[in-house]
């Protein structure tokens, strides 16, 4: 401390010289500046002073940091290094690291505590464990090498650790890891809606799911598993109630429909004009009944990821003859004037046929419902590219741009649209899984007080021939939501 | 050869009925027949041409019934033509299956009784070819 305070002391003389031989200074104002400077000298000196004798608690605080776990960029103080022994600094330092596990016997390695600290790994532990995301690492060969206790995670037959997760109708993990296995360094994918049972199991938890692949690494496949049961369950039991309420439905509108159809064939020859004109109106109501529950059932399937399409080689004439009678007869009923022209020369297309035919029919029902008594709707289509675009035009009620946007969105329909027609708002959902299914396109142009053109685009059956004959339908299926139309040959 | 008896297997007595009328009026021989048992043993006892089937039947379902008649190793029913008519969602796996082993698959609530008779006239012409 005195050689501090002489060291103080001749930086202040020090400072005065320099004062008066290089500035040649009035006295007052060279007193001045000696004062200051010598005022800023002090200064140093006592904050150096400080810190000399703050440096032994600095590194007890370090040393006290490692100790505890904390995560830390500093490197913990050596006690064998010399200044410390001799700052007898060692014991208190070896008293602090004494029962802490990680200090070495024999030499001590900075670099060894900070990169294997036991506290530090506990806590990261802890906050896997805390979290509700369950995390899965695979290695090479995709066995499960370590995982937290919110993973979905199953007792394999040989007592290993499995994956629990059921990729119903999606890529499964292991499709995917088999595609990167020859092609990709890096990779990352994501599914949604993935369950760990099936529907009615106990113990059922649903997932957003990231799957990060890193080759070599140690762990190869990282997956996060985001749970959302919470909000994707509600969904499902809605779902289901849906289905089911549309499978039940689908009785009564067998009788209603057959029946119609027996009384038309039976009294064919004895009805009135009038009494035609009363079955007819029967027959229309009963037929959009029966498009609306196939509505809510193919919503109900695309939401669940059942949807698939089974696309082959059609004509859009050929879809539109499935429909042909049922919309033609919807038109006369409505007084609407129904006008579809198909040039003959259109190139086939890649169509599963029934579900076209519902966008058909969902469209030229919509235009029946939108526009007014002796109104137009055409129907025809032309070649755009590698797709063929089909449009519905009507000279109806038309729409502003704002309901546009959210027009494709399921339940929605606009304020308008609420109060003049019936509907569920869900036909143009539907329309947009179905075509979008197909690899195409779905659009409307609208203007209020004029009428909307509604147009759907599908791929020309020549440019993905190729696919469909290898079989590959989801390569052409950008948003892969197919499900194979058993009954395509014959829908009514 | 020329489609002339059916055999329906239909527990809904109105669709059931439907058929039977429709069908008849058209020049068919019918029988008719309301659970799983006595369809499969009046589908062993006669040869018919077409056997419509549903699949939610009481004593035993329709994919049974198909089992039972037509399998891997035997075909009980060389000469048939089989249609599967419900309403019914089955599972892809399971109506695949039964779409293999039947000549048509078909949903109840779209086929109605003139639809019914064009495709049973389609299906007659795809076997005198």
């Amino acid at each position: 401390m005195h050689r501090v305070l002489f060291g103080v002391l001749i930086a202040a003389i020090f400072g005065l010289s320099i004062s008066y031989l290089f500035l040649g200074l009035l006295p007052v104002q060279s007193i001045l500046l000696s004062i200051s400077v010598t005022t800023i000298i002090i200064t140093a000196c006592v904050f150096g002073v400080l810190l000399l004798m703050m440096r032994p608690i600095h590194l007890i605080m370090r040393a006290i940091t490692m100790r505890s776990g904390e995560p830390t960029v500093q490197t913990p103080p050596n006690p064998n290094v010399s200044s410390l022994i001799s700052g007898n600094l060692k014991p208190v330092l070896d008293t602090i690291y004494g029962s802490s596990p990680m200090t070495p016997a024999v030499g001590f390695s900075a670099t060894q505590a900070v990169t294997t600290a036991t506290p530090a790994l506990s806590l990261l532990e802890h906050a896997l464990e805390q979290t509700s995301c369950g995390i899965i690492a695979l290695n090479a060969e995709r066995k499960v090498i370590a995982h937290n206790v919110h993973a979905p995670i199953k007792e394999g037959a040989d007592k290993q650790p499995e994956i629990e997760l059921e990729f119903i109708n999606m890529e499964s993990l292991d499709e995917w890891l088999d595609s990167l296995s020859n092609t990709a360094v890096h990779a990352e994918k994501t599914w949604q809606r993935v369950s760990n049972k099936l529907a009615g199991e106990e113990g059922r938890r649903m997932f957003d799911i990231i799957a990060t692949y890193e080759r070599g690494s140690q762990t190869e496949t990282v997956i996060a598993c985001y749970e959302r049961t919470l909000q994707y369950m509600p969904e499902e039991d809605d779902l289901d109630f849906i289905a089911f309420a549309a499978h039940e439905l689908r009785g009564p509108i067998t009788v209603i429909r057959g029946y119609l159809d027996v009384l038309g064939m039976e009294l064919e020859d004895s009805l009135d004009d009038d009494q035609r004109e009363l079955l007819k109106r029967l027959v229309v109501s009963s037929n959009r009944l029966s498009g609306y529950i196939n509505n809510i059932l193919n919503a109900s399937r695309f939401d669940r990821r059942h949807l698939k399409v089974h696309l082959k080689e059609e004509t859009i004439e050929k879809i539109y003859d499935t429909i042909s009678d049922d919309m033609t007869m919807r038109a006369t009923a409505q007084n609407r004037i129904l006008s579809v022209k198909f040039d003959h020369n259109l190139p086939t297309i890649a169509a599963d046929k029934g579900s076209i035919g519902e966008v058909l029919g969902n469209l030229i029902d919509n235009a029946i419902k939108y526009s007014n008594e002796g109104g137009i709707i055409s129907v025809y289509a032309e070649i755009e590219g590698d797709f063929l675009k089909v449009s519905v035009a009507d000279r109806g009620i038309g729409m502003p741009s704002n309901v546009i946007e959210n027009l494709f969105k399921k339940f929605y329909r606009s304020h308008r649209s609420r109060e003049t027609v019936a509907g569920t708002g869900i036909g143009l959902y539907i329309c947009k899984a179905f075509i979008e299914s197909h690899g195409g396109f779905i659009s409307v142009r609208s203007q209020e007080g004029v009428g909307s053109i509604f147009s759907f685009t599908l791929p020309i059956y020549s440019t993905v021939k190729q696919q469909l004959l290898e079989g590959d339908n989801l390569t052409l299926i950008r948003q892969q939501h197919g499900w194979i139309k058993n009954h395509s040959s014959f829908r009514g | 050869m020329a489609i002339h008896t059916v055999l329906v297997i239909e527990d809904d007595r109105f669709i059931g009925e439907m058929y039977v009328r429709s069908l008849s009026k058209s020049g068919y021989e019918v029988d008719w027949m309301v659970d799983g048992n006595d369809g499969l043993v009046a589908a062993r006892n006669k040869a018919y041409d077409l056997i419509i089937l549903d699949i939610m039947l009481p004593e035993r379902r329709g994919n049974e019934i198909l089992d039972a008649l037509r399998n891997d190793t035997e075909d009980l029913i060389p000469n048939s033509k089989v249609l599967i008519m419900t309403n019914f969602e089955q599972d892809d796996e399971s109506r695949m299956a039964m779409q293999y082993r039947a000549d048509g698959y078909l949903i109840k609530a779209e086929i109605t009784p003139r639809k019914l008779l064009e495709i049973i006239a389609e299906l007659d012409a795809v076997s005198a070819k």
